[in-house]
């Protein structure tokens, strides 16, 4: 790195992202994009998965065991395993970012609607709703805020490994840091790495936001 | 209204309830009561079909409920738990139109129905139906949680130990709210509890279980006089059996003056003087009688300590209020007491009997007047 | 073979170096902002914001800073298990009933003995749930550790992904891939059985653990 003030730097800094502002969109656009496909798609089949697994104890021990060893291995690994599988690019990243991100929504729409007091239950089951009605007019907006609060945790996560995806040749801003480990650039590396930053922060605090506006009011009070 | 014929419900080998006989009529107020374990709950639970018999047939308004879809009978019958269960995510007006809801009523006639039944108990619809269940006290909780059972204006209403989570004193106040309802309303109802004084003050009959069996199935006041048997007896309590008269809960005046061991001197004198007492009961927060400040020990003391806390005599002479009227009426004629505290079984305040006020209701007594009787 | 479990030692030498500074400074950490209520915000938000920087930038970063080698990789190691174990840490002391520590106190326990005795032991499933997660994290850090030229599995993956299309290169992945995966698994249950173990009899209803 040559050493240089902090005021030519930036201008230096400036000048990289005006010539590559073409890749840094491209990269940030991409990265959006697996990471919000892999979150959807855990969304989709984990929270109905978490409802399903609340009423039997046995298969939720099973699936939320199996969730959290796929969580355990080390995300390099497992791009790595499934790539003889499905060759390298979008779809590999994808399938194994959507894989990360079941543990936390999973778990979470799985013990927010577990947590839910008896009473309740009770209550809406002795003035006779039927399970479905059950579902939605009780299990599912008092679990609401647990389950975003997985579907949060879930996509800031997502949002940072899914740089490792440029390992596998699926762009992203991974990209960026990856050339600048490679050709010794703190500017590609700041590239990829601030957009990074930056987008999960706006997802956490924009998911934040969505949370407060869905917790029914009644509920806000007890935090 | 519900009839029970040879009803046996088994958890593995247990027996919950044991080949259960039990005829319910219209209108009638029935209390299940008995040690817990005793199958009063199931008994009662089996009725909306949260729980289902081993064996026997139960009928509801002359049909085989086994014969019903459970969640058609359930909206039929009107249903409180002990813990409420008011859903937190709905207002007060959306939790009593939970049951017109399922059962297809607009929204404008299920909110008229829940402005109703607020302004039955007292509270004021405009204040109450838009707010949350968090935001109620305790004791309004189940008032809502009632109006919710009441909600479709079913015939028959099953409550499982509602009263049970609130303090003593609310718990009275809304056993003889609903008891005026009933009055109004003529409901069939079941209730469970294990508390015998609620039972005496509400049933029109008490059936009395242990271990699954009917052991007496009576009106309160054939169970009095005759408990048929020594587990009944000692149910009842021995002081109520022997001594029938009046219990000091009956001539204790309800909320005497009263002030935290934080409060100011000069602040404890007026209130003193704007309740026009010569003394002042110290509870904690929790309600819990710690003593007594008089007006006298105030003056003595201002200068030198700067709460009521500090000068408070914990020696107060104090006297439970299931204890007989009589001890009371005796302890202040002996001891030349101006007044006696009544606490609760938990040591919580709960009243005062008075030189006056026990002279009132020994009037009432002798004379058959109403005063003073709680 | 030989080579992959002297990788996997490697591997695992490396993650546990990382962690062990983890503790060193988020151990005392933790303890001292239960002491000192505002610094505990400050804290967790700083270690918390160090999670949130991908690994892969974490590493880009350092080695812009430090150069190549296992050194940076441990620092960024060490880095990524401060938020685990401070927060539990503090969260598992904070969470110990106040009744005990008044009774402690009561019964004429200086400050560091109830730490000692009654905090610390109550405290302690929560904290080895802590570096646990610090733990799995690492190995799963160490193994991009390749790219900035430190040692351990990643190396045998990054070759085989390059040559992915020899079978050679489907070979080498596998042999880092494969040895990566279980030693992470393996950690987590092992760890996992040793909180259990250690975790007194009378607590014994765990409380939901604290990984995410």
């Amino acid at each position: 790195m040559i050493i240089m003030g902090p005021v030519e730097w930036l201008f230096d800094f400036w000048q990289f992202l005006e010539f590559y502002s073409d890749s840094v969109i491209n990269a940030t656009v991409r990265h959006l994009t697996l990471s919000f496909g892999a979150i959807l798609a855990g969304i989709f089949v984990a929270v109905p998965l978490g409802i399903l697994i609340a009423n039997r104890a046995k298969l939720a021990r099973v699936f939320l065991s199996i969730t959290s060893i796929v969580q355990t291995i080390p995300t390099l690994a497992f791009l790595a395993l499934v790539l003889p599988l499905l060759g390298v690019g979008v779809l590999p990243a994808l399938v194994v970012l959507f894989l990360y991100s079941l543990l936390p929504i999973l778990r979470n729409t799985y013990t927010g609607i577990r947590n839910i007091d008896a009473a309740y239950l009770e209550a809406g089951l002795g003035m006779g709703m039927n399970s479905r009605q059950l579902l939605f007019m009780v299990k599912l907006p008092l679990a609401l805020p647990v389950i975003i609060a997985g579907i949060r945790l879930s996509t800031v996560y997502i949002i940072s490994w899914a740089t490792l995806s440029a390992l596998i040749g699926a762009g992203g801003l991974g990209d960026l840091i990856l050339t600048g480990i490679q050709t010794y650039d703190l500017n590609f590396i700041l590239a990829g790495t601030i957009p990074t930053a930056v987008l999960a922060l706006l997802a956490g605090s924009l998911i934040n936001r969505l949370e407060l506006s869905l917790t029914p009011r009644g509920l806000r009070t007890q935090g | 209204m519900v009839k029970f014929s040879h009803v046996t419900r088994k958890y593995g080998n247990t027996v919950a309830v044991k080949d259960l006989n039990l005829k319910i009529a219209g209108n009638e107020f029935v209390v299940l009561i008995g040690p817990s374990g005793c199958g009063k709950t199931t008994t009662l639970k089996m009725v909306n079909r949260l729980i289902n018999p081993t064996s026997g047939t139960i009928e509801v308004m002359g049909k085989n409920i086994q014969d019903l879809n459970p969640v058609t009978l359930r909206r039929e019958i009107g249903y409180v738990i002990q813990q409420v269960g008011l859903f937190p995510n709905m207002t007060i007006a959306e939790n009593i139109g939970v049951v017109p809801h399922l059962l297809g009523w607009d929204k404008n006639k299920s909110r008229k129905r829940a402005a109703a039944l607020l302004t039955m108990v007292g509270m004021d619809p405009e204040t109450y139906m838009d707010r949350y269940p968090t935001e109620l006290s305790g004791g309004q909780q189940q008032r809502i949680g009632v109006l919710r059972a009441l909600a479709a204006d079913p015939p028959l209403i099953l409550m499982d130990e509602p009263f049970g989570a609130l303090d003593p004193i609310t718990r009275e106040t809304l056993q003889d709210e609903f008891k005026r309802l009933q009055t109004e309303l003529h409901k069939t109802i079941i209730f469970v509890t294990h508390d015998i004084d609620e039972a005496l003050k509400l049933a029109d009959r008490i059936v009395i279980m242990r271990a699954g069996e009917v052991v007496q199935d009576a009106t309160p006041e054939e169970l009095l006089r005759h408990p048929a048997d020594d587990f009944v007896a000692a149910f009842l309590g021995k002081d109520r059996l022997s001594n029938q008269e009046l219990q000091v809960a009956q001539v204790m005046l309800e909320n005497p003056v009263k002030a935290y061991p934080e409060m100011g001197m000069a602040e404890g004198l007026a209130l003193m003087k704007r309740k026009k007492v010569d003394t002042v009961l110290i509870t904690d927060h929790g309600g819990r009688f710690l003593g007594s400040v008089s007006v006298d020990e105030v003056n003595a003391k201002h200068r030198s300590f700067n709460t009521l806390g500090e000068i408070v005599d914990q020696d107060t002479p104090a006297i439970e209020k299931t204890a007989a009227a009589k001890d009371a009426f005796n302890r202040i004629n002996e001891e030349k007491l101006p007044y006696l505290p009544v606490i609760d079984e938990k040591g919580l305040l709960v009243g005062i009997v008075t030189r006056n006020n026990m002279v009132n209701a020994l009037a009432s007594v002798v004379w058959g007047d109403h005063n003073g009787s709680s | 073979m030989e080579k992959i479990i002297l990788l996997t030692l490697e591997h695992l030498g490396l993650s546990t170096i990382g962690v062990l500074f983890g503790i060193a400074v988020g151990l005392p950490l933790g303890i001292m902002i239960t002491r000192r209520r505002k610094l505990a915000g400050l804290v967790v938000g700083t270690t918390e914001m160090l999670q949130t920087i991908p690994s892969l930038a974490m590493l880009a970063l350092l080695m812009m800073w430090l150069g190549l080698g296992n050194s940076t990789l441990i620092i960024a190691l060490f880095l990524y298990s401060l938020l685990p174990i401070v927060r539990n840490t503090y969260t598992g002391l904070v969470n110990v009933d106040t009744g005990l520590i008044e009774a402690g106190r009561g019964m004429g326990m200086t400050r560091l003995q109830v730490l000692r005795l009654v905090q610390l032991p109550l405290a302690l499933p929560v904290i080895l749930a802590g570096i646990r997660v610090a733990l799995i994290t690492a190995i799963g850090v160490a193994t991009i550790g390749t790219l900035i030229g430190a040692g351990g599995l990643g190396e045998l993956i990054w070759l085989g992904m390059k040559n992915i299309e020899t079978s050679k290169g489907v070979n080498m992945l596998f042999s880092g891939a494969i040895p990566a995966a279980l030693l992470a698994i393996a950690c987590e249950l092992g760890l996992e059985r040793l909180e259990k173990a250690l975790t007194p009899r009378g607590l014994r209803v765990s409380p939901e653990s604290m990984k995410n």
